[in-house]
């Protein structure tokens, strides 16, 4: 049986077209490229 | 693929050609990004929008740089009516490759045109506001501003998904899932949407259910359940019988079925086919009449025609001779041939040319060839003074005989062929005012003064007249 108040704390608002900027500078975008990078740089510090 | 490292192409090796560096899990990052970009874009050809973006998000984590992979994900969104997350990913996509990348063109569709932008916007404003609606507990102004939200955005799933749990929340299933069906239309895997659904069906569908309770339940016979205002209550034990029973519907029907062709629908055939054939039969009839009128018509022309005939054969049978040849014609030839033969029987050629005058006078209708005039006139010109002379001669011993019966007609004859003869003329009126026909004698004596003025004979014939008039009187 649905419980209404959980489903609907499963809705969270929409960004707004003003918002989008913000959330598109507050977007992290790190991959697994990135990490594998920073672990390659990071070895070869501890390397040396 | 270029090196994380230099930046440079990099070849089959598992090293950079260029610079040294290891890429062989460099490279095997990319390939699994390129790996679930493919299936994303898989899921995507077949609807599966929820699979799509998780497989697509799964690429750019191993490879944002995927730039085919942000800019399908953001498509994936717009389709779903996510439209800020959409212009979110074209403008990263377009921030990491400026040039070349169709992403712009997503952007420039939706920034060019104000009004779609302000609808856009307006829109999930309208979602937002309905989704503080329902943390207030205003379920009914929820569902108002959900309803205009879809009219402005129709694929907005989260505003569908929202409308049928209000919609489940008030029990009305029907509603339910009709939104969630439009919510299936465009996302055919949503986890979400089918959880709702199978709740749905469930309450629409509960015989599972029924027969589940009926093994604690037995006596339980009917199924009630709330659909938007109304209860539907369905008897859940009943069933229809089988074998002879089904078979004897069957028949059932099929008897109704024959009854009703007969008694309904063959009657308006029989009216159908008897109103096509008198409709015939008056067009039939129409023509009928048509040609009837037609041949009386003709029938008379025919009449007419064979009168007209008939009058002409008559006329034409009065004018032709033995031989079939006019008779002023024929007469013309006999004169012609009389004055060959004997140049002076003038008497003969007279008579013939009389006739012709005669028949002349008679076929005045008609006009004579030329041919026929130059004959004439001719032979007129030939033995017209003969002629004259002989009649004149004639007519002036019988009248100097006081046989004015016999010199009538010869002193006419002679003034005919000779008008100059003023004497047969005036001898011919003596001849009448003797006989006693004063009248014609009057008229021949006013001929005499007008043809022959100033002579002895019109001085005579005055007096003449004169006394004719003063014995009228």
């Amino acid at each position: 049986m649905i419980n209404f108040e959980e489903e609907l704390k499963k809705f969270h608002p929409s960004l707004e077209v003003e918002d989008a900027e913000e959330a598109i500078y507050n977007q992290d975008l790190t991959d697994m490229a990135d990490l594998m990078v920073k672990i390659v740089k990071e070895s070869k510090k501890a390397g040396e | 693929m270029n090196c994380y490292q230099c930046g440079c192409t990099l070849s089959e090796h598992d090293f950079c050609t260029n610079c040294g560096a290891d890429v062989a899990l460099y490279k095997r990052i990319i390939y699994i990004s390129n790996r679930f970009y493919n299936d994303g874009l898989e899921r995507a050809g077949v609807r599966d929008l929820t699979g799509a973006i998780t497989s697509l998000r799964q690429s750019l984590k191993f490879n944002k740089n995927n730039v085919e992979a942000r800019n399908l994900l953001g498509l994936v969104y717009f389709e779903t009516g996510e439209v800020v997350a959409a212009l979110s990913e074209w403008v990263i996509s377009k921030n990491m490759r400026p040039k070349k990348n169709i992403a712009d063109d997503y952007i420039n569709m939706i920034q060019t045109n104000q009004n779609r932008l302000d609808t856009i916007n307006q829109t999930i404003k309208k979602y937002n506001q309905a989704l503080t609606y329902c943390n207030q507990e205003s379920l009914d102004l929820a569902v108002i501003q959900l309803k205009k939200v879809l009219s402005l955005n129709p694929k907005f799933i989260r505003a569908h998904q929202l409308l049928a749990l209000l919609y489940i929340n008030s029990e009305e299933w029907e509603r339910a899932k009709k939104e969630l069906g439009k919510c299936l239309e465009i996302d055919t895997n949503n986890t979400a949407t089918l959880r709702y659904l199978k709740e749905v069906d469930e309450m629409l569908l509960p015989e599972e259910g029924v027969k589940n309770s009926s093994k604690k339940k037995k006596s339980e016979e009917i199924v009630k359940y709330q659909s938007g205002n109304e209860t539907i209550i369905q008897p859940v034990n009943m069933k229809e019988g089988r074998g002879v029973t089904s078979l004897l519907n069957l028949g059932i029907g099929l008897a109704i079925g024959i009854a009703i062709a007969f008694f309904l629908i063959l009657p308006a055939r029989i009216q159908t086919a008897r109103a096509g054939i008198d409709e015939d039969l008056r067009k039939v009839s129409e023509q009928s009449d048509a040609k009837t009128a037609t041949i009386d018509e003709l029938q008379q022309q025919l009449g007419e025609l064979q009168a007209q005939n008939e009058t002409l054969q008559q006329d034409l049978a009065a004018y032709m001779g033995k031989d079939g040849t006019l008779k002023s014609v024929e007469s013309l030839m006999k004169a012609a041939g009389a004055y060959l033969t004997n140049p002076d029987d003038v008497i003969a050629v007279a008579d013939y040319l009389t006739e012709i005058e005669a028949e002349r006078t008679q076929e005045e209708e008609h006009e004579s060839s030329e041919a026929f005039d130059t004959l004439y006139n001719t032979l007129l010109a030939l033995i017209g003074p003969k002629i004259a002379e002989s009649y004149d001669e004639d007519g002036h011993a019988a009248f100097w005989a006081g046989n004015y019966a016999d010199a009538i007609p010869n002193l006419a004859k002679a003034f005919q062929y000779d008008a100059t003869n003023g004497q047969a003329l005036f001898d011919l009126g003596n001849s009448y005012y003797r006989m006693g026909e004063k009248q014609k004698a009057a008229e021949i004596y006013r001929q005499v003064i007008e043809l022959f003025p100033n002579t002895e004979k019109a001085d005579k014939s005055a007096g003449f007249l004169a006394e004719i008039e003063g014995a009228e009187e």
